[in-house]
């Protein structure tokens, strides 16, 4: 009996797929990103990248931190749910560092921003009609915008 | 015996292969080492993705519509300032009532979202654009309706995505990774609530991240933060304590999704939601 011989064709076919497969699994090592797969079908290392953005707005803590008398003025007024940084401004550069000044101080617009009457606004908030409320007056004559029931 | 199965040769062989997996092990490391030391260093410490589900919600009873959110998303995530770029934004919806004699609950219905519902204040800044609101008589009501990613369950922007570069993270947030977003506009078309957009300078899909940077520092996101009247609460459903402000608006509230027939199982609720809200 011959012994058995692997026919060449055959031989050739699988040294091509070996090939094949071989030169995939190398591209497929150093083109898959690192992190790939540990936390889905994605780059887990992607998730702490966008972390890593630096916040514009500090908090309202932060505010806290050196302007607690005004905070608790403010948390035991009508406006105790407004942020400082709702008004005043992002201040995440000025909390890092207090000698950056770019706070903004308050205005009429400030003001009829969110109390300017308007028919989509709910009834429950209290808005006003600038044409008609005391024209040409300035708001904080009359109201204090950490207190806004008490006179000044 | 034959001679190309010898001791010495079968030896050799495992030698080779044990040789190139410990090459491959070796080189794996490299890699990730390297990898490990590009990542930024300024990313906050001890985030456990898995520790958390974030959730939004909104109470549209109480939105007054004033743009505080859609200003702080802009600043926060900067935002390309161009009037149709905006990662949530404030919508007026006005229904008027029904024709005299029609049998008809309501009317026409308008929507109207002029710069995204941002109202800048002060001066020498554009005034928002004339909107030509049907007029006082003939609107049955009216009311606002801040719109967001609603980070589905399911969601459809990630399913299509070639190259993996939108995904669901395991703590709630639907997030792009903007070093893979090859920019093909795919995830665009397909988020059924138009939460998306190209950015013109990174050339990258851009969404809203619940202010991802933050809430991995224990900040909350801008939005919530500045929003006047809290018509948005943002919490942490595995962590939320009984008296949380989530846990509490979850307790008071029914709420409903935008567009719960997709099945895309948003995670960001809405209470007092109305029938043509979508």
């Amino acid at each position: 009996m011959r012994p058995f011989r692997m026919p060449p064709q055959i031989l050739r076919l699988v040294l091509l797929t070996v090939g094949i497969v071989t030169s995939y699994l190398i591209a497929r090592f150093f083109l898959t990103p690192a992190s790939f797969g540990e936390l889905g079908w994605f780059r887990a290392n992607a998730l702490m990248e966008i972390a890593s953005a630096k916040p514009v707005y500090a908090g309202k803590k932060a505010c806290d931190e050196c302007h607690s008398e005004e905070y608790q003025k403010l948390s035991q007024a009508e406006h105790k749910s407004l942020s400082c940084e709702a008004c005043h401004g992002p201040g995440a550069e000025h909390a890092d560092n207090p000698d950056i000044h770019k706070m903004t101080i308050l205005t009429f617009s400030h003001c009829v921003r969110c109390h300017e009457a308007d028919p989509s606004r709910p009834k429950w908030h209290k808005q006003i009609n600038p044409k008609t409320h005391y024209p040409g007056q300035v708001c904080t004559e009359c109201h204090v915008p950490h207190q806004p029931n008490e006179v000044p | 015996m034959k001679p190309g199965f010898s001791r010495r040769r079968i030896l050799g062989n495992l030698a080779g292969t044990l040789g190139a997996i410990a090459t491959f092990a070796v080189a794996k490391k490299a890699k990730a080492a390297v990898q490990k030391v590009l990542v930024t260093s300024d990313a906050p410490k001890g985030y456990d993705p898995h520790q958390h589900q974030w959730l939004m919600a909104i109470d549209v009873d109480r939105c007054i519509g004033c743009g505080h959110c859609v200003e702080a998303c802009k600043r926060e995530n900067h935002v390309p300032e161009e009037p149709w770029y905006f990662r949530t934004w404030i919508e007026r919806y006005v229904i008027t009532k029904p024709a005299p004699g029609s049998a008809q609950s309501r009317g026409e219905v308008f929507v109207f979202s002029p710069n995204g519902g941002m109202r800048k204040p002060g001066e020498g800044q554009p005034k928002e654009p004339p909107v030509d609101l049907p007029p006082k008589e003939e609107v049955q009501h009216s009311f606002f309706v801040p719109k967001l990613c609603n980070l589905c369950h399911h969601s459809p922007c990630a399913q299509v995505c070639p190259v993996g570069a939108t995904f669901d993270a395991p703590d709630g947030t639907v997030l792009v990774d903007p070093k893979y977003c090859i920019g093909c506009g795919f995830c665009i078309q397909a988020c059924p609530y138009g939460c998306r957009f190209l950015n013109p300078i990174t050339k990258t899909a851009e969404k809203c991240t619940l202010c991802y940077h933050r809430i991995t520092r224990g900040l909350k996101p801008a939005c919530v933060e500045v929003c006047p009247t809290q018509a948005r609460i943002f919490g942490d459903m595995k962590q939320a304590a009984p008296d949380d402000p989530i846990r509490q608006f979850f307790q008071n509230h029914r709420v409903q999704c935008l567009k719960p027939h997709l099945g895309t199982e948003p995670r960001v609720l809405y209470a007092g939601l109305d029938k043509e809200v979508r």
